[in-house]
């Protein structure tokens, strides 16, 4: 023992030369990772303690440097430093509460580093005793619990948030983190709500109370009663769910203008000012935190308020002009839940971005089926302009972006749809992602066939995406079909259009879109044509995929009566007109005059769809996405937790 | 009808400058008084009405050729039994007159010693008729009024100033602009006068408290910060709004029950205490702002209303009864000049709408719309529905306010909060609680997971749960039975029959339901107003309150207001004021001309609210949208010339374009553009916008010289020159004149008493009253007045400026 000592002393003085002497903190660490009860000798041990400034590099290196046998030995004196630690929260001198709380966090983790192999309990036993863990976790959430809604030090609470976080995240899995079941019990999920509701706390901390409850929201989650899902589900006060709300948007906005400024290099006096007022505001320390990861975590939190308190889609609502108001006078371009995906390069295999991705269209997913959010989407009253990054591409030149009409925001949605179809045709097809696309679109569609909402809306350019995705996964048939069904997918287009086809009267704005639904199944039956003879193709050699095709080729029947109903009228007509090539107003014209001898089969179903559920298709990828939310949270953490300077000065120009 | 009104008129010019000194004609005017009082009982109102006239034309000689006059109404002969009581419940200051009288042979002394030192010898005999004309039953509050700014006697504005507990509130509350600003900025006596009964009415109610502070404010600040008299008024204010007019005792009824004495006591020195109904409504106010069962300890997010209400709850004898409401009005008044600041008025929409989202959290509390004409609790402002009102560099705008309309506003308590998402409910952990302790650590050493809120409404299946098992029946709103079919498609899932449709049904329905739907305006960013306005009001009440999580509740009333923040509506106010004492002489008189006076709210020098008229859009509006004329207009909104829709409407445009040419004639509004003007859905025009009136004009560009704007459209929509309708347009004119010159020193009153102490545009210049009195042309002949119409006519027909202007006002504010 005394040899491993004095390596790491030997060790800190190679390292860091500038240091050659050891403070007392470490001489005091060392008397701990003695056998012996450090206070025999010196009654005054923890007390002094607490009054040194904590060594997190040492302590923790120390105690990963021990297995676990070692650390068995230890146990008591371990035992002993976390209860005093506890003992420390308590007391009045804010310096001692600081050093206990860093204390805490490098105990906990130290032992957690050293320990991956061994269980949970174990883990308890080093740090508490199995006998006093009860007792002393109940402590130390209650001071924690305390120490947040008291109307203490605000860097005092964002140490109680980081202590949180890094207990929260000590285990790759969040589900084997044994001590958190404590948290469980002794909730401080008040707390947490009194910070996001509190103006002044809500802009310090609210960026690591609203990740600490995602993260809490995902502790075995499948498995058992977990009291924060539950709470967080009946919140019903608007104050805290807006705060709730205006941080995750600013942390949206923040990264929205963060691919903005990285998407356009150069920076104007504009946004250098918004930076500066937003990053005052709301990543005030923390500038390493903003990464893709970050917001993985925040989209999390978004996605939990979303899914499981539906008083949040009304704040959802409101919070979002407020955004403006909070930021800057200049109010930027609302930030919705759907920008976040409009930045998913098309390019980008990464995972990160597909985790993003996916999550941002479950989130739509769930806002599309929610009745409240649809009636805000849909809402005449309430238009925006919602900034959509297109990236530039091959056909296209990058829209200009100033004169952005003001629409509902349903409509910035389905842009954003179609702007996902158009962009991610490539050979690494995301199948999921478009499944879940369409079904966005399929939900809305439905919610406006059910209340008769007639959105003035360009729904051409959403049908020729769809054409031109049918054309995407024919030309591709074949890599596609060596790993996906697509033809899941098809249907769910054609179904779309059969939508527009057989409930067009409910919901299109004009009977001219009417006909131009008409017009561009006529003008692209080519595609329709080769679809049909190749789902009828594999529907009738008996295929594995025999019965996925037949029913697209059900689904055509409309769109092919259709085709073959106009296009022999639309020849004689050209024949008697003595026209090579007919106009769009031709064939308009054209078909306009023979609707009525065009009979359609109503098909079922069509305006049905399954309802979102996590709990038995999503659970794999949310333990995945929560696993690398804690990866990164913990690794941001351990350089924010180490460098409190700014903390102790302001606590030794009090004292 | 014109004849009868007419001939009191004529008499009166002739009959000023036979009248010689005061002193001379006593006699005779007694005479005249019993005469006239005599007859009361016997002869029919119209002939009484006419000796009351002539007596007050005495009775103004006898005070020296003074500008005063008054007359007593058919109203008030109406309401005869009502004055007779009133007038017994005032035993003792008549009575407190009658002594002095006889006792000192001298004028009338009230106790006053200020009173007594500026008193004046008057002959006692004077004195006796002017008290039988008070007591009389045609002394109504016009007259009051009157006597009260002319009388340079102190007893006699002592006695008026009794005698306004007799009459009715909602008369009084009439000429509380008029009162107040003699209060504030005449002499003592005239306020000493009137103080007791505002202290009195202050305590009875909270909105009258309201009111006299914001009007106290308002109309003292063209003062001198150093006068005496301006402490006087602020002072007056200061007094309520710290509170201490508090209800005395709150069980009291009417005011007109109420005995006089009680008002002699100075309010300070009512010991002051705070009543049990308004302390419990405090706290249930505060804890509704707190309520939240999952999170206690939350406090509310903002500061203004809640941290009001917070200290209510701390200090008991703090203000408390106008607290929260001010909070409110500040609250909109911020708002607006938030909105000022932001360049577009999409923009300022966006804004309003957040705004007031965050506004919302903090109702209901125990606030009110003083613009509404009954007590209610605001409960909910629907904030998506506010709008921004076209203005250039102002923002004025729109909000629609849920209440709940309450018998007594003090007493009744705060309704309590419903949470927006009343209905929403939770779906991912339906089974969570079924799921049970599992874990076996959970059930051993740890104690259980502490009760968590477990209320059935919480867990109740979503509402769009609705489109998986979808009925039809649900679609109530389908509109009819043909495309009830398309919905029905879902039940066909049992007979495996195939349906067909045709593919024309689908697309005629689809035009025919687009053609089913109302003329809505287009929405435009630029003019958000246009759409909201046009939406017939109880189509959106039902929207509204389909909507709100407070709907269900049989007392929800929607209102709406404008507020108005950079805007001095003090002579919007007295336009108000103008216009309804016009409407009234006009159904008096039963001239059946069609005028709106929409209520204004003056809540200070630069601030106010206005009660917007409904279902009306601007004819400025109206053009842009629908690209048509104004009788093409008619046409599509009403039907076709000779359909009984179109007919009537054209009835209310004439009848209303009359009233409004008058009025405009009469108090010289300028400004009048297509922006100002409304249409409503009967047809009416209304004129909205009196910042010109009487001395003032937009610029003094020397524009609109003409009576009134009068344009081609709107002879076109009264079917030409020659039609029938034109000319009873103009008969009507000639009718409503005549009758506004009959009682004309009503109207004129109201104007002289506001022009005191005032600094406001439209009292420019020394000749302000002699021109308005002008106008009314009391020395014409029925002929002459004729003749005065039909040149007014053709002057504004012809007036060329009236075009230049509506070009002017398109070059500059884009108004068509």
């Amino acid at each position: 023992m005394a040899q491993v000592e004095k390596r790491g002393g030997l060790l800190r003085k190679s390292s860091a030369s500038k240091k050659p002497l050891k403070e007392k903190v470490v001489l005091m660490y060392d008397e701990i990772f003695m056998t012996e009860d450090p206070s025999k000798c010196s009654p005054r041990f923890w007390e002094e303690l607490f009054l040194m400034k904590v060594n997190l590099e040492y302590l923790e290196g120390k105690l990963e440097s021990l297995d676990g046998e070692e650390l068995m030995k230890i146990k008591d004196n371990i035992n002993c430093l976390f209860q005093h630690c506890i003992q420390a929260l308590g007391e009045d001198h804010p310096i001692r509460v600081v050093n206990a709380l860093q204390t805490l966090c490098a105990l906990i983790r130290g032992v957690h580093q050293k320990n991956k192999s061994t269980s949970g309990f174990d883990i308890i036993n080093m740090l508490m005793g199995f006998d006093k863990a009860e007792l002393c976790m109940k402590n130390l959430m209650e001071s924690l619990d305390s120490l947040l809604c008291a109307e203490g030090s605000e860097s005092l609470k964002s140490l109680c948030l980081k202590l949180l976080l890094c207990l929260v995240t000590v285990t790759d899995n969040i589900s084997q983190n044994t001590i958190l079941e404590y948290v469980m019990i002794n909730s401080i999920f008040e707390a947490i709500l009194q910070i996001l509701s509190h103006p002044p706390s809500r802009r310090e901390h609210g960026y690591d109370a609203v990740v600490l409850l995602a993260l809490l929201v995902n502790y075995r989650k499948y498995e058992s009663v977990n009291p924060y899902i539950v709470k967080l589900s009946i919140v019903d006060d608007e104050a805290t769910l807006n705060g709730m709300g205006l941080v995750i948007a600013q942390a949206l906005s923040e990264y929205n203008r963060q691919y903005k400024d990285k998407e356009e290099e150069h920076q104007s006096g504009f946004f250098s000012a918004l930076t500066n007022m937003v990053g005052s505001m709301f990543i005030a320390d923390a500038h390493e935190k903003i990464s893709v990861q970050t917001n993985e975590a925040i989209l999390l939190a978004l996605y939990e308020a979303v899914h499981l308190n539906r008083n949040f889609i009304t704040v959802l609502a409101q919070s979002h002009p407020e955004m403006g108001l909070v930021t800057s006078p200049v109010s930027p371009a609302p930030t919705t839940p759907v920008t976040p995906l409009g930045t998913t390069p098309p390019s980008s295999d990464d995972e990160h971005r597909l985790h993003s991705g996916k999550l941002c269209l479950i989130i739509l997913t769930c806002i599309a089926e929610d009745q409240y959010a649809n009636a805000f989407l849909h809402d005449d009253n309430m238009n925006f302009r919602v900034n959509l990054h297109r990236m530039p591409m091959r056909h296209r030149k990058k829209a200009a972006d100033k004169n952005l009409p003001c629409r509902p925001l349903v409509c910035a949605v389905l842009d954003l749809m179609v702007e996902f179809i158009v962009t991610h045709m490539m050979k690494e097809f995301p199948m999921d992602l478009y499944i879940r696309c369409i079904q966005v679109v399929h939900k809305l569609l439905c919610y406006q066939k059910k209340c008769r909402v007639r959105l003035h809306y360009t729904w051409r350019e959403l049908w020729s995406a769809l054409i031109n995705l049918l054309k995407f996964l024919m030309s591709n048939e074949t890599v596609l079909l060596a790993k996906h069904n697509i033809f899941t997918l098809a249907l769910m287009i054609v179904n779309l259009f059969n939508m527009f086809i057989t409930y067009g009267d409910t919901f299109l704005p004009t009977p001219s879109s009417y006909d131009e639904l008409y017009y561009e199944i006529i003008r692209m039956h080519q595609s329709f044509d080769n679809l049909y003879s190749m789902v009828l193709r594999l529907s009738t050699n008996a295929g594995q995929w025999k019965e996925a095709a037949s029913k697209v080729t059900h689904a055509l029947v409309n769109i092919r009566a259709i085709i073959n109903h106009f296009n022999p009228k639309i020849e004689s007509y050209a024949a008697v007109n003595h026209i090579s090539q007919l106009s769009e107003e031709q064939v308009l014209e054209v078909v306009r005059a023979n609707y009525d001898t065009l009979t359609l089969k109503l098909q079922d179903g069509l305006d049905q769809y399954e309802r979102y559920s996590e709990q038995h298709k999503e659970a794999a990828f949310f333990k995945e996405l929560v696993r690398s939310i804690s990866t990164n949270v913990r690794r941001n953490l351990a350089f924010h937790t180490l460098s409190q300077e700014v903390l102790l000065k302001e606590f030794s120009t009090i004292s | 009808m014109g004849d009868t009104v007419v001939e009191p008129a004529p008499l009166k010019p002739t009959s000023e400058p036979t009248s010689g000194p005061p002193g001379n004609n006593g006699g005779s005017l007694l005479s005249v008084i019993t005469e006239g009082v005599g007859e009361l009982s016997v002869i029919d109102p119209e002939v009484a009405q006419k000796a009351c006239q002539e007596v007050l034309e005495k009775v103004k000689l006898l005070h020296g050729g003074m500008a005063v006059s008054s007359r007593g109404t058919p109203l008030e002969l109406v309401n005869g039994d009502g004055v007779d009581s009133e007038i017994r419940c005032l035993d003792d200051p008549p009575a407190q007159i009658r002594e002095e009288e006889d006792e000192m042979g001298a004028a009338v002394a009230s106790g006053t010693a200020k009173g007594a030192r500026r008193r004046r010898q008057n002959n006692s005999a004077k004195q006796s008729w002017l008290l039988r004309l008070f007591e009389s039953k045609l002394f109504d509050i016009s007259m009051a009024i009157s006597y009260l700014y002319n009388s340079k006697e102190p007893g006699v504005q002592a006695y008026i100033g009794n005698r306004l507990f007799c009459f009715r509130n909602e008369d009084v509350d009439f000429y509380l602009p008029q009162l107040l600003n003699m209060y504030i900025h005449m002499d003592e006596d005239v306020g000493d006068a009137i103080k007791p009964y505002i202290v009195h009415r202050c305590r009875q109610s909270i909105n009258f408290s309201l009111q006299c502070a914001l009007l106290l404010g308002a109309y003292s600040s063209d003062m001198h910060i150093s006068t005496q008299r301006h402490s006087r008024g602020t002072k007056l204010r200061k007094l309520i709004l710290s509170d201490e007019l508090k209800p005395a005792h709150r069980k009291r009824e009417l005011p007109s029950l109420s005995p006089a004495p009680d008002t002699g006591l100075s309010p300070s020195k009512r010991t002051h205490q705070r009543s049990k109904s308004d302390a419990t409504a405090s706290i249930s106010l505060s804890s509704n702002l707190k309520r939240t069962a999952s999170n206690p300890k939350v406090e509310n997010e903002d500061e203004e209303l809640s941290s009001s209400t917070e200290s209510i709850d701390n200090s008991f004898s703090s203000p408390v009864r106008l607290a929260p409401e001010r909070e409110f009005i500040k609250s909109l008044m911020a708002i607006g000049k938030r909105l000022a600041t932001l360049p577009t008025k999409e923009q300022k929409t966006q804004r309003l709408i957040s705004e007031l989202s965050l506004l919302n959290h903090k109702l209901p509390a125990r606030v009110w719309l003083p613009t509404a004409g009954f007590d209610h609790h605001v409960v909910r402002v629907p904030h998506t529905q506010a709008v921004v009102l076209n203005s250039k560099d102002k923002a004025p705008y729109l909000i629609y306010v849920e209440v709940l309309e309450c018998e007594n506003f003090d007493t009744t308590s705060v309704p309590a909060r419903i949470p927006e998402n009343r209905i929403r409910s939770t779906r991912s952990v339906e089974n969570l609680p079924e799921c049970g302790i599992t874990h076996e650590q959970r059930a051993g050493s740890f104690s259980t997971v502490p009760n968590y809120d477990n209320d059935d409404e919480a867990w109740s299946v979503d509402d769009i749960g609705e489109l998986q098992v979808e009925l039809p029946e649900v679609h109530t709103n389908s509109c009819d039975n043909i495309s009830q079919f398309s919905v029905d498609s879902i039940t066909s899932q049992e007979s495996k029959e195939p349906v067909f449709i045709a593919a024309g049904d689908i697309r005629r329905r689809l035009s025919e339901q687009l053609a089913h739907t109302p003329t809505a305006f287009k929405r435009d960013p630029e003019d958000p107003s246009a759409v909201a306005l046009k939406e017939p009001w109880q189509e959106k009440v039902r929207r509204i309150r389909e909507g709100s999580p407070y709907g269900h509740l049989p007392n929800w009333r929607l209102l709406s207001v404008i507020v108005k923040c950079g805007d001095d509506l003090r002579q919007e106010l007295l336009a108000f004021q103008v216009l309804k004492q016009l409407q009234s002489i006009w159904e008096q008189e039963r001239v059946p001309l069609w005028i709106k006076p929409y209520k204004i709210l003056v809540i200070s020098a630069d601030s106010g609210m206005i009660e917007p008229v409904v279902n009306a859009v601007s004819i400025h509006q109206v053009k842009k949208q629908s690209q048509l004329s104004l009788l093409d207009y008619f046409l599509q909104e009403h039907g076709s010339y000779t359909t009984e829709a179109f007919l009537s409407a054209q009835r209310n445009f004439v009848q209303s374009c009359a009233g409004y040419c008058l009025v405009c004639y009469l108090l010289q509004v300028k400004d009048r553009h297509n922006g100002n003007i409304l249409l409503d859905a009967e047809g009416h025009i209304i004129h909205i916008d009196f910042g010109f009136i009487l001395s003032s004009s937009p610029r003094n560009l020397g524009f609109e010289t003409s009576a009134f704007k009068l344009t081609t459209e709107f002879v076109d929509v009264m079917g030409g020159l020659d039609g029938d309708m034109f000319n009873y347009y103009k008969m009507l004119m000639l009718q409503g004149l005549i009758a506004a010159r009959k009682h004309m020193d009503k109207v004129v009153q109201i104007v002289e008493i506001m022009q005191q102490g005032s600094q406001l545009p439209c009292f420019h210049g020394s000749s302000t009253i002699r021109n308005l009195k002008e106008r009314f042309h009391m020395s014409m002949t029925e002929e002459q007045l004729q003749l005065l119409v039909e040149q007014m006519v053709d002057g504004s027909m012809r007036s060329i400026t009236t075009k230049l202007y509506d070009g002017f006002q398109y070059l500059t504010n884009g108004i068509m």
